[in-house]
């Protein structure tokens, strides 16, 4: 019976053994099903995007990014939005501190001092790589985004000045001809009457032009109206060491912007002029292109936009351009450079899908894409994208800007004359200019 | 009680094989089972356990990290008391619609750029409302169109009146930007109030993208058909991950946090909560309780398949084994059976000297025994039926001998031939006595009468040449022996002894007990044998049981009915020496028969 009982020790052992072996099992199985829940990132290459974008156009970018990812599964967007007032300034500690995100949308204005210090990197040969021709772009904003003929950025679109009308109003004035555009006579006195009719025919609370009375916008239209001039334009001298725009034609232009400020066909105290053209409180606004999309959403207004008028001598409209571009990294992989200009390039070539939000794409072939065709009113802004003006490519400029606005801004509250602020904007500019 | 004593029978009655198996089958399985069942068991209940409370740490991480956001918010609410234009535009007393001045906007364009900056990405606006009138409002989307709004709304500012300074959390709500879309957020909100004053100069709130928090939620996964939210103290939802389902058990949980069973539409449900101190707010995770035991079910499944693999090898280990161990048992049946069939050429294989070997060499040794008694027996019968045939032989009209003789002894006794009447009534006794029949056992005394009849024949015969000596114990007169013992082997010695000498011989025959046998010895004196016949008639005395051997030899047949009857130790013994004569002693055992003795 030795031989039984061998037989069943042998057998209570190999059970044991299983039974430990299913407990083992029991315990590995629990562990490796905690595991599976947290392996939610892939392998794709995450880029860092910072915008400046909201409201209207930033609906329309956060629906490009989305479509990229969905397109490109290699590569995942992580798009972070911040408010244009605050942007550069976050883009510039982040810079500083090393902690830049790998695409970041600069305007063509910004472009030099980001250039600067070699803050953006030159992308001439990642474009190469991934086959990214500057060549289809259009040719002003291309110079915008050279430096020493070098691209630094990859243009997004232009938006520039235009004027928005409401055909309601304009066609009570008897101002709006049958194609739907508006009976503009040519020069100062033709766009002052053209306000003055409008005065007349619209309600009190009803504001003939909007702008605001603080903030940049009178800037912009000062920018334009001094380029229309024939030999008007120039804000730096040949060395770029002194402000000249204290010069008649600066003047002019601004004089006639305080006189529609002080003449109240801009009321004062606008502190939305977007808002009150949306709300139909106002007959006519110069802004961005941007606001085309947002407007196109108000169901109860009739508008309409055309290039910004001539007043003077040419055609001329401030403008910048969104650009896209790759701040300067340690650590920036060749992988991750790659994946950033697939992802510039796409956006490039979408531009039909970021002209929704109302500007102009910056690819010309663009232009002349069914989809960007059926849109509606961008095509009667398109061409003004032929005789836009930038703000000068020096390092500064921003902060000239800057000084320019609070000037202004003084002016409009009749703190000073246009004189006076030109004056003042100079010397501070050359002051400035000194540092 | 039935049942049972059914069962223990049918149990005892099962095949030895079976009942191996029965046995090792029963040892495997019942202990494999409750093994399987107890660490099922207990495993199930640990994961449970062990999911609650890594819910719950997951749920106080959460609420953790969202305290600290908020606690971030928190203090930005208090930046205003930094700023004093700030608390100075607040205080100021205004009529509706009146505008800012240029240096009041700086102001405030300031302020707010440094709550942005400082604040987080996520903030979507700030509203500043003062008590007397003044109010500044940015709205979500306000790049190049900061809306300067002067009427601010007054849902959350109702919330945050009356709480001393103290921030109020306002749930997700709607907020409308210029250009008409709708963002979702939700604030903080705070009464300013003036140091030197006490009065309240007005409120801040700091709205929100609910997306932060909700990404907070969303780095949490307690399994796919998880739901986890955050509820006010009211139990209205804050903002929830996903789009997960909201249980209603809010109201039942009181304490500060903790792990609870619900059923909630007969699901039975796992709900951990966390009480926030800053907000306020409870954060709770729902998990269904099917969710969890989803992996205990896979494990519980590969375990019972890995258990009934292992059980239905052990089964068919044991079933071998069994098999294998009763395998010479059964052999050893099939081998009896055939034995019993009267087949006695088997022989066991003994490969293993272990019990079954022990038995299979025990069979081995019976059978070979019995396969010997089979043969005796057989011959037995042979001899039995040559002597009945012999017997009919010499019965052949035994009855016409007997007249026969009787007449010529009436002759005789007319004639007064006394010689004539003795060896006839002699001779009639002796016929009688040796045709008898079928006697099978008679006593000594028949047998020495039987003798002496046929010695008073020879003795008239020889003219008295023959002396015979008798000398038989009277005890023994009554033993039962097998008939015609004695007479042949004293024929014998007559016709060997006495007929080839000359002169006169005696013969001599002794019964006596010697060691507990029967000897009958009968002696001559006649010429003996020579050492060579002697041995060549010893030789064919100790071979006596082949078959064959059924030459007339007297002595021979008295020695092998001897040897038949009563077992190969008894039998015939010669003692000669030439010229000295010859000495036969038969032996047998000493029996009385039942009737005297009993």
């Amino acid at each position: 019976m030795t031989g039984l009982s061998n037989a069943k020790s042998a057998l209570t052992g190999v059970m044991a053994l299983l039974t430990a072996g299913l407990v083992l099992a029991g315990c590995g199985n629990s562990a490796s099903s905690a595991e599976s829940t947290e392996a939610v990132s892939t392998d794709a290459v995450q880029l860092e995007y910072w915008t400046p974008f909201s409201g209207g156009d930033n609906l329309f970018m956060t629906e490009m990014v989305d479509q990229f990812n969905q397109e490109h599964k290699e590569i995942q967007v992580v798009q972070m939005n911040s408010r244009l007032d605050d942007y550069y300034s976050r883009l510039r500690t982040a810079i500083l501190s090393g902690n830049a995100p790998d695409v970041a949308i600069i305007h063509a204005s910004s472009l030099p001092r980001f250039v600067q210090n070699g803050y953006i990197e030159d992308l001439y040969e990642p474009a190469q790589e991934a086959g990214l021709d500057f060549g289809i772009f259009n040719q002003t904003i291309m110079k915008a985004s050279q430096f020493q003929g070098r691209p630094y950025a990859v243009p997004l679109d232009t938006h520039t000045l235009v004027l928005y009308y409401n055909k309601t109003y304009l066609s009570q004035a008897g101002l709006l001809d049958p194609q739907g555009k508006p009976i503009l006579e040519q020069g100062e006195t033709g766009f002052t009457s053209f306000l003055q009719q409008l005065k007349r025919t619209v309600p009190a609370d009803v504001a003939p032009l909007a702008q605001p009375s603080t903030r940049i916008d009178s800037v912009w239209l000062w920018w334009s109206l001094y380029n229309q001039i024939e030999g008007g334009g120039a804000f730096y001298d040949a060395s770029g060491t002194k402000a000249v725009m204290d010069n008649p034609a600066a003047l002019k232009a601004l004089t006639y912007i305080n006189g529609l400020y002080a003449s109240g066909l801009i009321p004062a105290n606008i502190t939305d002029a977007f808002k009150m053209f949306h709300d139909g409180k106002a007959a006519a606004l110069i802004t961005g292109v941007w606001a085309t999309g947002a407007l196109e959403q108000a169901e109860q207004l009739d508008f309409g936009v055309v290039p910004l008028p001539t007043l003077y001598d040419k055609p001329a409209a401030w403008a910048d351009s969104h650009t896209l571009t790759i701040p300067a990294q340690h650590e920036m992989t060749p992988e991750k450079r790659q994946a950033a200009m697939i992802f510039m390039k796409w956006l490039a070539e979408h531009g039909a899908m970021w002209a929704e939000a109302g500007h102009v794409p910056s690819v010309s072939a663009v232009l002349n894409a069914e989809a960007f065709k059926a849109l509606n009113y961008r095509s009667d802004y398109a061409a003004a994208a032929n005789s836009v003006v930038f703000w000068p490519k020096a390092t500064k400029q921003f902060s000239m800007v800057e000084v320019l606005i609070r000037q202004f801004e003084r002016m409009i509250y009749r703190e000073q004359t246009p004189e006076q602020t030109l004056h003042a904007a100079v010397q501070e500019i050359d002051a400035e200019l000194t540092k | 009680m039935m049942i049972f004593t059914s069962l223990r029978r049918w149990l005892r009655n099962l095949p030895l094989a079976r009942k191996l198996i029965l046995v090792q089958v029963a040892l495997i399985v019942v202990p494999l089972g409750a093994m399987g069942y107890f660490a099922f068991a207990s495993f199930a209940g640990k994961i449970e356990e062990q999911v609650g409370k890594y819910q719950l740490q997951t749920l106080k991480q959460v609420t953790l990290n969202i305290d600290t956001y908020m606690n971030e918010l928190n203090r930005l609410s208090l930046m205003p008391y930094q700023y004093e234009e700030i608390l100075d535009f607040l205080a100021s007393s205004r009529a509706p619609g009146q505008p800012l001045s240029l240096t009041e906007i700086g102001q405030l364009n300031n302020f707010v750029s440094k709550v942005f900056l400082n604040g987080r990405v996520d903030i979507m606006g700030i509203s500043l409302v003062g008590d007397k009138g003044a109010s500044y409002v940015v709205l979500p989307e306000s790049q190049y169109m900061t809306t300067y709004q002067l009427e601010g709304g007054t849902e959350w500012l109702e919330q945050a009146k009356g709480k001393f300074g103290e921030p109020t959390f306002i749930t997700t709500h709607e907020v409308q930007s210029t250009s008409g879309t709708v963002y979702q957020v939700f604030s903080i909100a705070r009464e300013l109030r003036s140091f030197d004053s006490g009065q309240i100069l007005g409120y801040i709130a700091i709205d929100i993208d609910p997306k932060a928090v909700r990404n907070l939620l969303a780095q949490v996964s307690m399994g796919s058909e998880e739901s986890l939210y955050i509820a006010d103290s009211a139990g209205d939802l804050v903002l929830r991950k996903d789009q997960a389902a909201v249980y209603p058990p809010l109201g039942e949980l009181t304490q500060e946090a903790g792990v609870s069973h619900m059923n909630v539409d007969g699901q039975s449900l796992l709900v951990a909560h966390v009480n926030s101190d800053v907000t306020g707010w409870t954060t709770v995770g729902v998990v269904p309780v099917a969710e969890l035991t989803k992996d205990s079910l896979v494990v519980r499944n590969s375990m019972m398949l890995i258990g009934a693999i292992c059980v239905g090898l052990a089964v068919l280990i044991s079933v071998f084994i069994a098999f294998r161990m009763t395998m010479p048992l059964r052999k050893l049946r099939t081998l009896m059976r055939k034995v019993e069939r009267g087949d006695l050429k088997v022989s066991f294989p003994v490969e293993q000297w272990d019990e079954v070997g022990q038995l299979g060499n025990a069979f081995n040794m019976m059978v070979s025994q019995l396969s010997e008694l089979g043969y005796r027996l057989y011959e037995t019968e042979i001899r039995e039926k040559d002597a009945e045939i012999a017997a009919l032989q010499s019965k052949i009209n035994p009855h016409f001998l007997y007249n026969t003789l009787g007449s010529i002894s009436m002759y005789a006794e007319v004639e007064g031939n006394r010689e004539v009447v003795k060896m006839t009534n002699n001779l009639s006794r002796l016929l009688r006595y040796s045709l008898s029949g079928r006697k099978e056992i008679v006593t000594l005394r028949d047998e020495i009468e039987h003798v002496r009849g046929y010695m008073t024949i020879q003795k008239m015969r020889y003219e008295d040449r023959i002396h015979f000596g008798l000398d038989v114990e009277e005890t023994l007169l009554e033993c039962p022996v097998i008939p015609l013992l004695i007479q042949p082997i004293v024929e014998n010695a007559i016709n060997h002894g006495l007929d080839k000498g000359i002169g006169e011989g005696r013969i001599n025959l002794a019964c006596r007990r010697h060691q507990g046998m029967l000897a009958i010895v009968i002696e001559d004196d006649g010429i003996g044998m020579t050492s060579e016949q002697l041995s060549v008639i010893r030789q064919r005395l100790h071979h006596d049981y082949d078959l064959g051997g059924t030459s007339g030899n007297g002595l021979m047949n008295v020695h092998r009915r001897l040897r038949l009857h009563y077992g190969q130790q008894y039998g015939v013994q010669l003692e000669s020496m030439p010229f000295q004569g010859l000495k036969v002693t038969l032996t047998m055992p000493v029996t009385y028969p039942m009737t005297e003795t009993g």
